[in-house]
């Protein structure tokens, strides 16, 4: 059930259990060491070298040099001595054990004498110290306060607890990563992916993740395809009457001569809309399911804008407007050309819809200063649109001003068309309000080699 | 009176469609499947075939690539609109020109002529020379064959009038547009990829020149030129 937590769970403990284990394992390994390293020398020995030489440098240097001296046995020992007056005063100040103030051989309640271990110091104004060694005063702390003592143990320690939580954060964001690349490729229309093969024999959380992962892939596939399939069937079934009524109406020319001429010439605009709207309608569910994946052929978009431009500035001339572009060199990204022509076409026929009578619709291509990209602008004079419908500009059937707008005509999804189109490539396009009056609308385009390559 | 097979499986649009083209002087034939248009198509008792991509028992692609396995019977494809690669597949099979469903019939009267034109025969419709040589190859005018070192090559009518364009000024670019007009008889459309193919299939039909080079150059942006030895 959950394995995972159980892994996690057990995994930690058992790390924390190594580390605290090895740390009191070598730490009792040095003890160990240190004692029979003692036993060797005999540790009476090596106390009457470390009282003779107490002694020696109590007759140079006096007391404080005695003290000095203590400190750096202090410093370096684990087995502290401490060097006791009459009164049983420590002279650094250190605690002392109650049975040293005794005699040899005066020990109460068993415990060990310390008596036999001492020493006696003598200085220059005749007052006598001991000089003892605190056996019971090694604890762990004292252990854990030499470094030079803990060095190696904690290093070994920290290396293995390491290396467990190493292996233990790779198993777990191993899988994640190979979970998050398939995202990526779904993102990108590639439903082909499947994750949970690659993980093997794996049974816990993230294999069952994996699963259902494999399981929405899957599904999405099943979609996307039916999806592909209706588009072609919803295709097919409207524009089969469509073209029996085109053929029709062929037919009623034929037999009507010019009597009926301009009915004929409207139901025939009229047809050649609605086939239009079909086609839109289309192309809008193709981009909005993923489906139109864009070539990634190079695209050059200063000839490309130029062709858009001159088209639009052609049909504008009729209604006393004018587009004009302006562009240095070439702008080559990858993508597919029909897309990206439609998707700028359906932008500057819109500024050309909207623009004031006699005022030119400014189209420009520049770098993208911030990134190795692309910009282009379409900006208009006409009214702008209020700033509440900027952001809602580019979703379908969108109307700024519902009577002015079906009277300029165009279905509302020319936009939508675009900014799809627009993302399909990598890129966005939002819209704004231009400085001085005008809507301004700027894509933004990755360059060829930023491009999603797919 | 020329003869076309009308082939699609919607039996009111074929009626209607071939009422309008009797009204503009073709008899016309219809069949409803695939294999009934290809059994058609086979007794040679047309003169053009117009072929629609989706059709039952076979679709219009087997019925093409089945046809062109023996027969130059001239085909114009109907696709659906928004799918370009039927168009491309048409073509790569030998369609000697496509348009999309639904289609004026105007346009489509128009297309038929133009194919019917480039696949006639009279020795009269010959401008300039009868017989052009150029190297290895031989295309005679007054039978529109082709032959290459002395093989005869076969090709479907649209392909023998782009290469007849091109020769006539072999050796000079002849620009896309300009071409479109002579050989397929209308004006270039944007990113139109009929011609294309069309270069493409003769590129592949004809071979590389006798010294191992191309025989058809693209010229990037401008239009093809056939390099003259």
């Amino acid at each position: 059930m959950h394995r995972l937590f159980w892994k996690i769970f057990l995994s930690f403990w058992a790390a924390l259990i190594l580390f605290a284990g090895a740390t009191m394992l070598t730490a009792s390994h040095y003890l160990e060491q240190a004692r029979q390293e003692e036993r060797v020398v005999s540790p009476r020995e090596r106390l009457l070298a470390q009282a003779a030489e107490a002694q020696q440098i109590v007759d140079r240097e006096g007391i404080e040099g005695l003290k000095a001296w203590l400190r750096m046995i202090d410093r370096r020992e684990l087995i502290a001595l401490l060097v006791v007056d009459a009164d049983g005063n420590e002279l650094l100040g250190r605690p002392v054990p109650p049975t040293f103030g005794e005699r040899p051989g005066h020990g109460p309640r068993g415990m060990p004498r310390m008596g036999r271990w001492q020493q006696t110091i003598r200085l220059p104004d005749a007052s006598e110290y001991r000089l003892v060694p605190d056996f019971q005063g090694v604890t762990l702390r004292r252990v854990l306060a030499r470094p030079r003592v803990m060095a190696l143990p904690l290093v070994i320690a920290a290396l293995v607890s390491g290396l467990v939580c190493f292996l233990l954060a790779r198993y777990l964001t191993a899988p994640l990563e190979r979970l998050r690349r398939a995202t990526d490729a779904y993102a990108n229309g590639d439903l082909a992916l499947r994750v949970a093969p690659a993980l093997g024999s794996r049974r816990d959380e993230i294999a069952d993740l994996a699963h259902s992962f494999d399981r929405m892939a899957q599904r999405l596939q099943e979609l996307m395809d039916a999806q592909r399939q209706l588009l072609r069937d919803v295709s097919h079934e409207l524009r089969s009457p469509l073209a029996r009524l085109t053929v029709a109406l062929g037919l009623a020319r034929q037999r009507a001569g010019d009597a009926t001429a301009t009915e004929l010439d409207r139901i025939e605009r009229e047809a050649e809309r609605l086939n239009e709207l079909i086609g839109q309608l289309l192309s809008l569910a193709r981009l909005e399911s993923g489906i139109a994946a864009t070539a990634g052929a190079p695209v050059d978009l200063a000839p490309l804008l130029a062709g858009v431009a001159n088209d639009a500035d052609f049909e504008a001339r009729a209604v006393n407007r004018r587009v004009e572009l302006a562009a240095s060199g070439p702008a080559v990204i990858a993508g597919d050309i029909r897309l990206l022509h439609s998707a700028f076409e359906n932008i500057v026929r819109n500024a050309v819809r909207y623009t004031a009578d006699g005022s030119a619709v400014e189209v420009a291509l520049a770098p993208d200063p911030g990134r190795a990209g692309w910009r282009v602008t379409i900006r208009d004079h006409g009214p702008g649109v209020p700033e509440p419908m900027l952001a809602r500009l580019f979703e379908p059937f969108v109307r700024v001003d519902e009577a002015r707008d079906r009277a300029r005509g165009g279905y509302g999804l020319g936009l939508a068309i675009a900014e799809r189109a627009i993302r399909a490539h990598g890129g966005a396009v939002w819209a704004s309000n231009a400085a001085g009056g005008g809507l301004c609308v700027e894509v933004r385009l990755p360059g060829e080699k930023e491009a999603v390559g797919n | 009176m020329n003869r076309i097979l009308l082939a699609d499986d919607d039996a009111e649009l074929t009626n209607m469609l071939g009422e309008y083209l009797g009204g503009e002087g073709l008899a016309v034939d219809t069949a409803h499947d695939g294999e009934a248009a290809l059994a058609k198509a086979r007794s040679g008792a047309f003169d053009l075939m117009v072929l629609d991509v989706m059709m039952p028992k076979k679709n219009g692609f087997d019925v093409l690539r089945e046809l062109r396995a023996h027969s130059l019977l001239p085909v114009l494809m109907l696709t659906a609109r928004d799918e370009d690669v039927d168009s491309i597949i048409g073509l790569e099979l030998g369609a000697d020109d496509y348009l999309p469903k639904p289609c004026n019939p105007r346009v489509l009267v128009a297309r038929i002529r133009a194919i019917l034109r480039r696949a006639a025969t009279p020795a009269a419709d010959v401008d300039g020379s009868a017989v052009l040589v150029l190297a290895d190859l031989e295309l005679h005018a007054g039978t529109r064959q082709v032959h290459r070192a002395g093989q005869p090559v076969v090709l479907t009518s649209t392909e023998y009038s782009v290469l007849e364009a091109l020769l006539r000024a072999a050796g000079h670019v002849v620009s896309k547009a300009e071409l479109s007009e002579r050989a397929l008889g209308r004006k270039l459309t944007r990113y139109d990829r009929s011609l294309d193919m069309h270069v493409s299939s003769l590129r592949r039909k004809l071979g590389a020149l006798p010294g191992g080079g191309e025989r058809i150059q693209t010229v990037r942006g401008v239009g093809y030129q056939y390099v003259r030895a």
